[in-house]
């Protein structure tokens, strides 16, 4: 009897010494994980909600006595520089991210053929990726000069010189050019990833069916590639709607405003006219705007099931 | 079976890459001829115009002689730096993202990952106020701290981490293992591929960066070398010769580091876009 009842109580302090290890460490989960976050966590306060605030905090504020009032966005939307700037940045988008998508993905599915000496196109397709945007400035800048190598390219084969990034018709368009150079080869990356993705056997059974390369396209590679191609019609238009050192480099927002898109107005209007509150004021506006876009990138990157 | 290949896709292949490194090649060949010749040779197009008459490295050396050799060493200071400590920031995040059971994990999940995923440019003008109230204004410390912590690392990370089995965290606790233990001695060294992905994530950021750069760093002993370079073609007489020379250099590196690891970089771009 007391044998048993003693025994009983050692299982129960066994059970409680073998408990309370597992209970300590559900409890110290949560504590090694804040340890472990905090970093990260103080990096994603100072240098994102941090600036964010302030811009929105200075937007809102007017008058040497600092008022709170709507005056930086009703100047903002009153004033044509920001109507330019907006247009600009519209137009640059409407064409930039068609361009240089289809651009990567006809690209990509060459080079996701079987050619002679395959690695090597894409290897070298892949190497400037990584280069720059000032890089591309500064190089397709001078390429694109009145008296540069394009304009000796189009008079070689007949064509009349152009004017390039100093006409108000052209710049954008150029600006669009310099921007693709290292732009396309960057999405091609992402897409050739997702070519690769797809079973061959999807397309071994359609051969088998008769389907032509086009039919092969449009039922197989297409649906199989939409993920992909989502993600980067997403992230390519966040980052181009971003770019700036091209724009800062070469023209300055110019000739007559046609290439100010809308970093280099943020910019030019915080730095070079001091209006600190203007700026917040369109920095808050392009958050808003880029934070949409972002949510979806985001739901893309992780939401698979929603289909 | 007998391989027949179409000539178009050839074609196509063939004038990309021509595309893609001619500028590179003309730029280098400009850097590497006497500057009034640069424009000499364009029209007519001719072999003159790739292929130097005489070759000189007086532009080289007087680009290395100058204000581009700290620029130079500013950015690969500033962005090793950023992979260093950015690699462990963000794979610490991703480990208590993945590896930790407790509530509340996906939200803050989501919060971090939205919240890095706002292109840092375009918070840069308002960051850079406060960086300089908190007097980090032309500082190694300004120009490295936006870099070190990335949406994408750690969602990329992340991913990985979560296909290490949990079994193997318990093993090891029961072997005395703490959770730092099995942070450092578990999960990093299984998951080589992934930190790679990431340190090309946060080097190709930081190399890439001019709107921060030029906001933050406006003293010349602080300039990198995407910032050194543009500042050449705001000059009223631009040195051609050695503007296309800081630009091939720059553009040389961040090249080779991807011709290196150029398996990874493609690995962590599916991981990001396409995987489900």
């Amino acid at each position: 009897m007391m044998t048993a009842h003693s025994s009983s109580q050692d299982t129960a302090t066994a059970h409680k010494a073998a408990a309370a290890p597992k209970s300590h460490r559900t409890v110290s989960e949560g504590a090694v994980a804040a340890i472990f976050l905090a970093p990260a966590i103080v990096a994603v306060l100072v240098l994102r909600i941090w600036p964010t605030g302030l811009a929105l905090w200075q937007s809102f504020h007017v008058g040497a006595a600092g008022r709170f009032g709507l005056a930086n966005y009703t100047f903002l939307f009153s004033d044509p520089s920001f109507h330019d700037a907006l247009a600009a940045t519209l137009l640059f988008s409407l064409i930039v991210n068609p361009f240089q998508i289809a651009c990567a993905l006809g690209l990509a599915l060459v080079l996701n053929r079987d050619l002679p000496a395959g690695p090597l196109w894409r290897t070298l397709v892949l190497l400037p990726v990584a280069v720059p945007q000032s890089v591309s400035a500064i190089i397709m800048g001078v390429v694109f000069r009145p008296d540069g190598p394009a304009n000796a390219l189009l008079a070689t084969i007949g064509l009349p010189a152009q004017g390039f990034l100093t006409t108000p018709e052209q710049a954008l368009y150029t600006i669009i050019l310099i921007v693709s150079w290292i732009g396309v080869g960057y999405w091609t990356t992402f897409l050739l990833a997702g070519l690769k993705e797809i079973p061959a056997a999807l397309y071994e059974a359609a051969v088998i069916d008769g389907a032509n390369s086009w039919q092969q396209f449009r039922f197989i590679t297409l649906p199989q590639l939409r993920r992909p191609l989502t993600f980067v019609l997403v992230a390519d238009t966040v980052a181009n709607f971003l770019v700036f050192a091209p724009v800062q480099i070469l023209t300055k927002g110019g000739p007559q405003g046609s290439t100010n898109l809308i970093m280099n107005d943020i910019y030019a209007r915080g730095f070079l006219s001091g209006d600190m509150r203007g700026a917040a004021a369109e920095t808050g506006i392009l958050v808003a705007i880029v934070v949409i876009i972002v949510a979806i990138q985001f739901r893309m990157m992780t939401g698979a099931k929603s289909e | 079976m007998k391989q027949t290949y179409h000539p178009g896709p050839l074609a196509i292949a063939v004038a990309a890459s021509v595309a893609a490194m001619l500028p590179l090649i003309w730029a280098g060949v400009s850097a590497l001829r006497p500057s009034a010749e640069i424009f000499q040779y364009l029209s007519p197009l001719s072999i003159r115009t790739l292929v130097p008459t005489q070759i000189t490295f007086d532009n080289i050396v007087a680009l290395w002689s100058g204000q581009f050799a700290r620029a130079m060493f500013n950015s690969a200071l500033v962005t090793a730096l950023t992979v260093a400590i950015g690699l462990v920031i963000c794979s610490m995040a991703a480990f208590a993202l993945a590896a930790l059971n407790y509530r509340g994990r996906s939200v803050v999940f989501t919060a971090m990952i939205v919240s890095f995923l706002i292109p840092f440019d375009s918070i840069a003008v308002p960051l850079s106020q406060v960086f300089r109230d908190l007097d980090l204004q032309n500082s190694y410390a300004g120009l490295i701290l936006p870099g070190i912590g990335n949406g994408l690392a750690v969602f990329l990370l992340r991913q990985f981490f979560l296909g290490i089995p949990r079994e193997l965290s318990e093993a090891a606790m029961v072997d005395g293992l703490g959770w730092f233990g099995i942070f450092t001695k578990i999960y990093v060294p299984l998951s080589k591929p992934a930190l790679i992905g990431a340190g090309l994530i946060l080097f190709v950021f930081q190399w890439q960066a001019y709107l921060w750069p030029l906001l933050i760093a406006p003293n010349p002993d602080y300039h990198v070398a995407s910032v050194s370079i543009a500042s050449f073609a705001g000059q009223y007489d631009v040195d051609y010769g050695q503007m296309f020379g800081g630009a091939v250099f720059t553009a040389l590196l961040p090249m080779g580091v991807l011709l290196v690891f150029q398996r990874y970089f493609i690995a962590s771009f599916a991981s990001t876009g396409s995987k489900d």
